[in-house]
């Protein structure tokens, strides 16, 4: 025995590295299947053979590796929101005044809707209300990925980055905000009530911000190169990440507000616009890959129907608002409605929440988990090719994904 | 519809009208951006004088001015256009600049504007199609009939290179500096219908050589030369079509002032004959202008002698002197001359934007926030 014990231990232990790697395989080689037989993105197949392989089909990826990959998946969501910060034009809104409108009321409309089609199926307002928040967010991650597939660009595409970008930080805000009514309810102190949102909110935004002044001021620093400014901004977003983590904060929101305000308050022009999508394509890989398996296929039996009514009134409570303000924008015929469709994917960041609360709150988990997770597994499937179709139609795709 | 296309209408004599083609480009990098038809489209809610048109990738967009009698009227209309492109272009979110080419933009990323004719022009010339995302000024002086036309258009070739070297403002391509003051034209010379008007001496004889050319199966229409200056019969026209975009509209107006008032002496003075020596000199001249722009040195095909381009522009401002006092030019062309005498071009201005911020970016950001009129050349 002892002349073997260079060999490794058996079972070997699990290894990130190989674990990346494979889960990076298994998608590009669903992706592709998806792409020749269905001519889907491919991004319809990182989910679905991350759903073959997680507890939902063979159980390859369990629980566990899940929360070992999920390093990756944050990675993969910190570089998609910088890009999304990036494209924040806060000019933009001033000059058409209409588009920051449609953000708030596309948001209001979409929690209104869903809020009253669950009460109406005798869903508990409080809960009713946590599921109508989570709904208020178009995916940034299935947005902007399936819009550097495609090398879009269009008022389309830029309105529906925008008015995603205003959605994520509404939903956040209102989420965060039910969460803590629902600690109320459980009859948490006040103190934690009214602390908890405040410090995920300041505190995310504080993290943004001294990201976005250090890239500022390194790029000064070091001057007009493409390169160096490319691996400062992907180490900040690193880094980022990782303190949102550590201190408990969102990262949607920390990295959302880095990207935004490194543009917006860099009026010197310091650092440059780098492309972090080349980067960033491997980890959104893993990133789907993981979301796929993390959801459950069972949750169709139970909540299937419901969720069926929460997508549809979402999508309505959207749409009213987009049909009605766009043209005030200025923007052709056409455009509201395909921005209708871009702004369908659903997010799988609040697959996160959604199994937190239901972890601290079973009932909740009972009640509504089922309901979201259904909702977030039709869209992530469906809200793909939503986006895709409407770029396409608009022309704005300059090629196939 | 050809045939009466290619009968002159005579225009007022001396009368200017101009076309500018301009860049889309998007707020986030100042790439080209994909937005001319949205923009066209939001421009025709509240038309501006003149005429928007798209050209031949989504990234371009074309303004015609009205025609006019002179600098002053002319420049007032461009500024009236700018202030509604650019107006319209930033509820889009998109920038508007002037300039031959833009810095670095790549050409395999252009897409067609999708309109039959330009769908025809990309099947035909490939990939010269969309490297045809350059921009140019093009200045129309009215003539009063065809054998006028022809005349001019001999005469007005010898004085290309002054036309390249006052506009010139393209000296970054694909991310590059060129060392050209005007790159655009190597791009219009890839083009096997570009070049120059065959030397016929009436406008019968450039009948006969139209008529052939489309006899043979070459052309449909006159808008497929591509010769840097054309008759345009159905405008009653002749059309210098060399000018790089400059990088204002105020820019645009001075050269088509230079080119109204150097035209009506031609006109009044018939100062030249024709001459064959202009076209065998042609392309060394041009190139000169081209890759030197004001610091070129050109051969004159009548003295028969070199001279400095500078100095043949300034001698040659001195004669048409009169004639733009008479056209209401005379404050346009003493601040061209003054621009001249200065060295101040387009191209080195660009190239001064490049030194000063150190990145291509900033130069397509800088050179749409002049054409907006955000910031203005430090004199």
């Amino acid at each position: 025995m002892t002349q073997l014990s260079f060999l490794p231990p058996f079972p070997f232990p699990a290894s990130p590295l190989v674990l990346f790697g494979l889960l990076l395989l298994a998608g590009v080689v669903g992706g592709e299947i998806v792409r020749r037989t269905l001519g889907l993105p491919r991004i319809v197949g990182y989910v679905l053979i991350g759903l073959a392989l997680g507890s939902s089909g063979l159980n390859v990826v369990d629980a566990g590796l899940v929360r070992e990959a999920w390093i990756f998946v944050d990675i993969a969501l910190g570089l998609i929101l910088f890009e999304l910060g990036r494209r924040l034009d806060f000019a933009w809104f001033r000059r058409d005044p209409w588009l920051a409108a449609t953000g708030v009321l596309e948001s209001a409309l979409a929690f209104v809707c869903v809020f009253l089609a669950l009460l109406y199926f005798e869903v508990k307002p409080l809960y009713a209300a946590l599921a109508a928040a989570i709904g208020i967010a178009t995916s940034p991650a299935v947005l902007v990925v399936v819009v550097q597939e495609l090398k879009a660009e269009g008022q389309v595409t830029e309105r529906a980055l925008s008015l995603t970008a205003i959605n994520s930080v509404i939903a956040f805000v209102s989420s965060t905000m039910l969460l803590s009514w629902l600690h109320h309810e459980y009859r948490a102190s006040w103190a934690t009530v009214v602390l908890h949102p405040v410090y995920l909110l300041a505190g995310s935004l504080a993290l943004g911000y001294l990201a976005a002044m250090a890239a500022m001021a390194l790029a000064r620093w070091l001057g007009k190169t493409e390169r160096g400014h490319l691996v400062v901004s992907i180490a900040l977003i690193v880094v980022t990440v990782g303190a949102a983590r550590t201190l408990e904060l969102s990262v949607v929101l920390a990295l959302l507000a880095f990207g935004a305000l490194a543009r917006n308050l860099d009026e010197r022009h310091d650092l440059m616009p780098v492309d972090v999508g080349w980067f960033g394509q491997l980890f959104v890989v893993v990133l789907f890959v993981v979301s796929g398996a993390s959801l459950k296929a069972g949750a169709l039996v139970t909540g299937g129907a419901l969720a069926l009514v929460y997508v549809l009134a979402r999508f309505a409570g959207k749409s009213l608002a987009v049909m009605g303000l766009t043209y005030f924008s200025g923007a052709r015929g056409g455009t509201a409605g395909l921005l209708c469709l871009a702004l369908t994917p659903m997010s799988a960041t609040s697959v996160g929440m959604v199994h937190r609360t239901a972890q601290l709150y079973p009932d909740f988990g009972a009640t509504l988990a089922a309901i979201v997770l259904s909702a977030v597994l039709i869209m992530e499937l469906a809200g793909p090719v939503a986006v895709q179709f409407a770029l396409r139609r608009a022309g704005e795709a300059a090629r196939a994904a | 519809m050809s045939e009466a296309a290619l009968e002159f209408k005579p225009s007022a004599g001396f009368s200017v009208g101009v076309e500018l083609e301009l860049q889309i480009l998007n707020s986030r990098d100042y790439d080209l951006a994909r937005d001319a038809a949205d923009l066209i489209g939001l421009l025709e809610k509240a038309p501006p004088p003149g005429a928007v048109k798209p050209e031949i990738t989504e990234s371009m967009v074309e303004l015609n001015s009205s025609i006019h009698g002179g600098h002053d009227t002319l420049v007032a209309e461009l500024r009236t256009i700018r202030d509604a492109v650019t107006q319209a272009a930033q509820r889009l979110n998109v920038r508007i600049a002037g300039g031959g080419s833009h810095p670095f933009h790549m050409w395999t990323d252009r897409r067609i504007y999708p309109t039959e004719r330009f769908n025809r022009l990309l099947s035909l010339y490939g990939y010269l199609a969309k490297q045809f995302t350059i921009f140019g000024q093009h200045v129309h002086i009215g003539c009063p009939d065809g054998d006028a036309a022809i005349y001019l258009t001999h005469i007005l070739s010898r004085y290309v290179p002054h036309f390249i070297a006052l506009s010139a403002s393209s000296p970054f391509q694909q991310g590059e500096d060129t060392a050209y003051q005007s790159s655009r034209l190597n791009t219009v010379s890839a083009f096997p219908l570009s070049g120059q008007i065959p030397f016929v001496h009436s406008w019968k004889e450039f009948l006969e050589y139209f008529e052939k050319m489309r006899g043979y199966g070459i052309v449909e229409s006159m808008k497929d030369f591509y010769w840097d200056i054309r008759p345009k019969p159905e405008y009653g026209t002749v059309e210098i079509r060399v000018f790089d975009t400059p990088l204002t509209v105020e820019r645009a107006a001075l050269l088509a002032a230079y080119a109204q008032s150097l035209a009506r002496h031609v006109l009044t003075d018939r100062p030249l004959a024709p001459s064959r020596d202009v076209y065998v000199l042609y392309n060394h001249n041009r190139f000169q202008a081209c890759r030197f722009g004001l610091e070129g040195t050109i051969v004159d095909a009548y003295a028969q002698r070199q001279a400095s381009l500078k100095d043949d522009i300034l001698e040659t401002l001195a004669v048409v002197a009169p004639h733009a006092t008479e056209l209401g030019n005379g404050e346009a062309l003493a601040l061209l001359r003054a621009e001249v005498i200065a060295g101040r071009t387009d191209a080195s201005w660009l190239r001064g934007v490049h030194r000063e911020h150190g990145s291509l970016n900033d130069v397509a950001r800088v050179q749409s926030d002049l054409w907006m009129g955000r910031t203005a050349i430090p004199a």
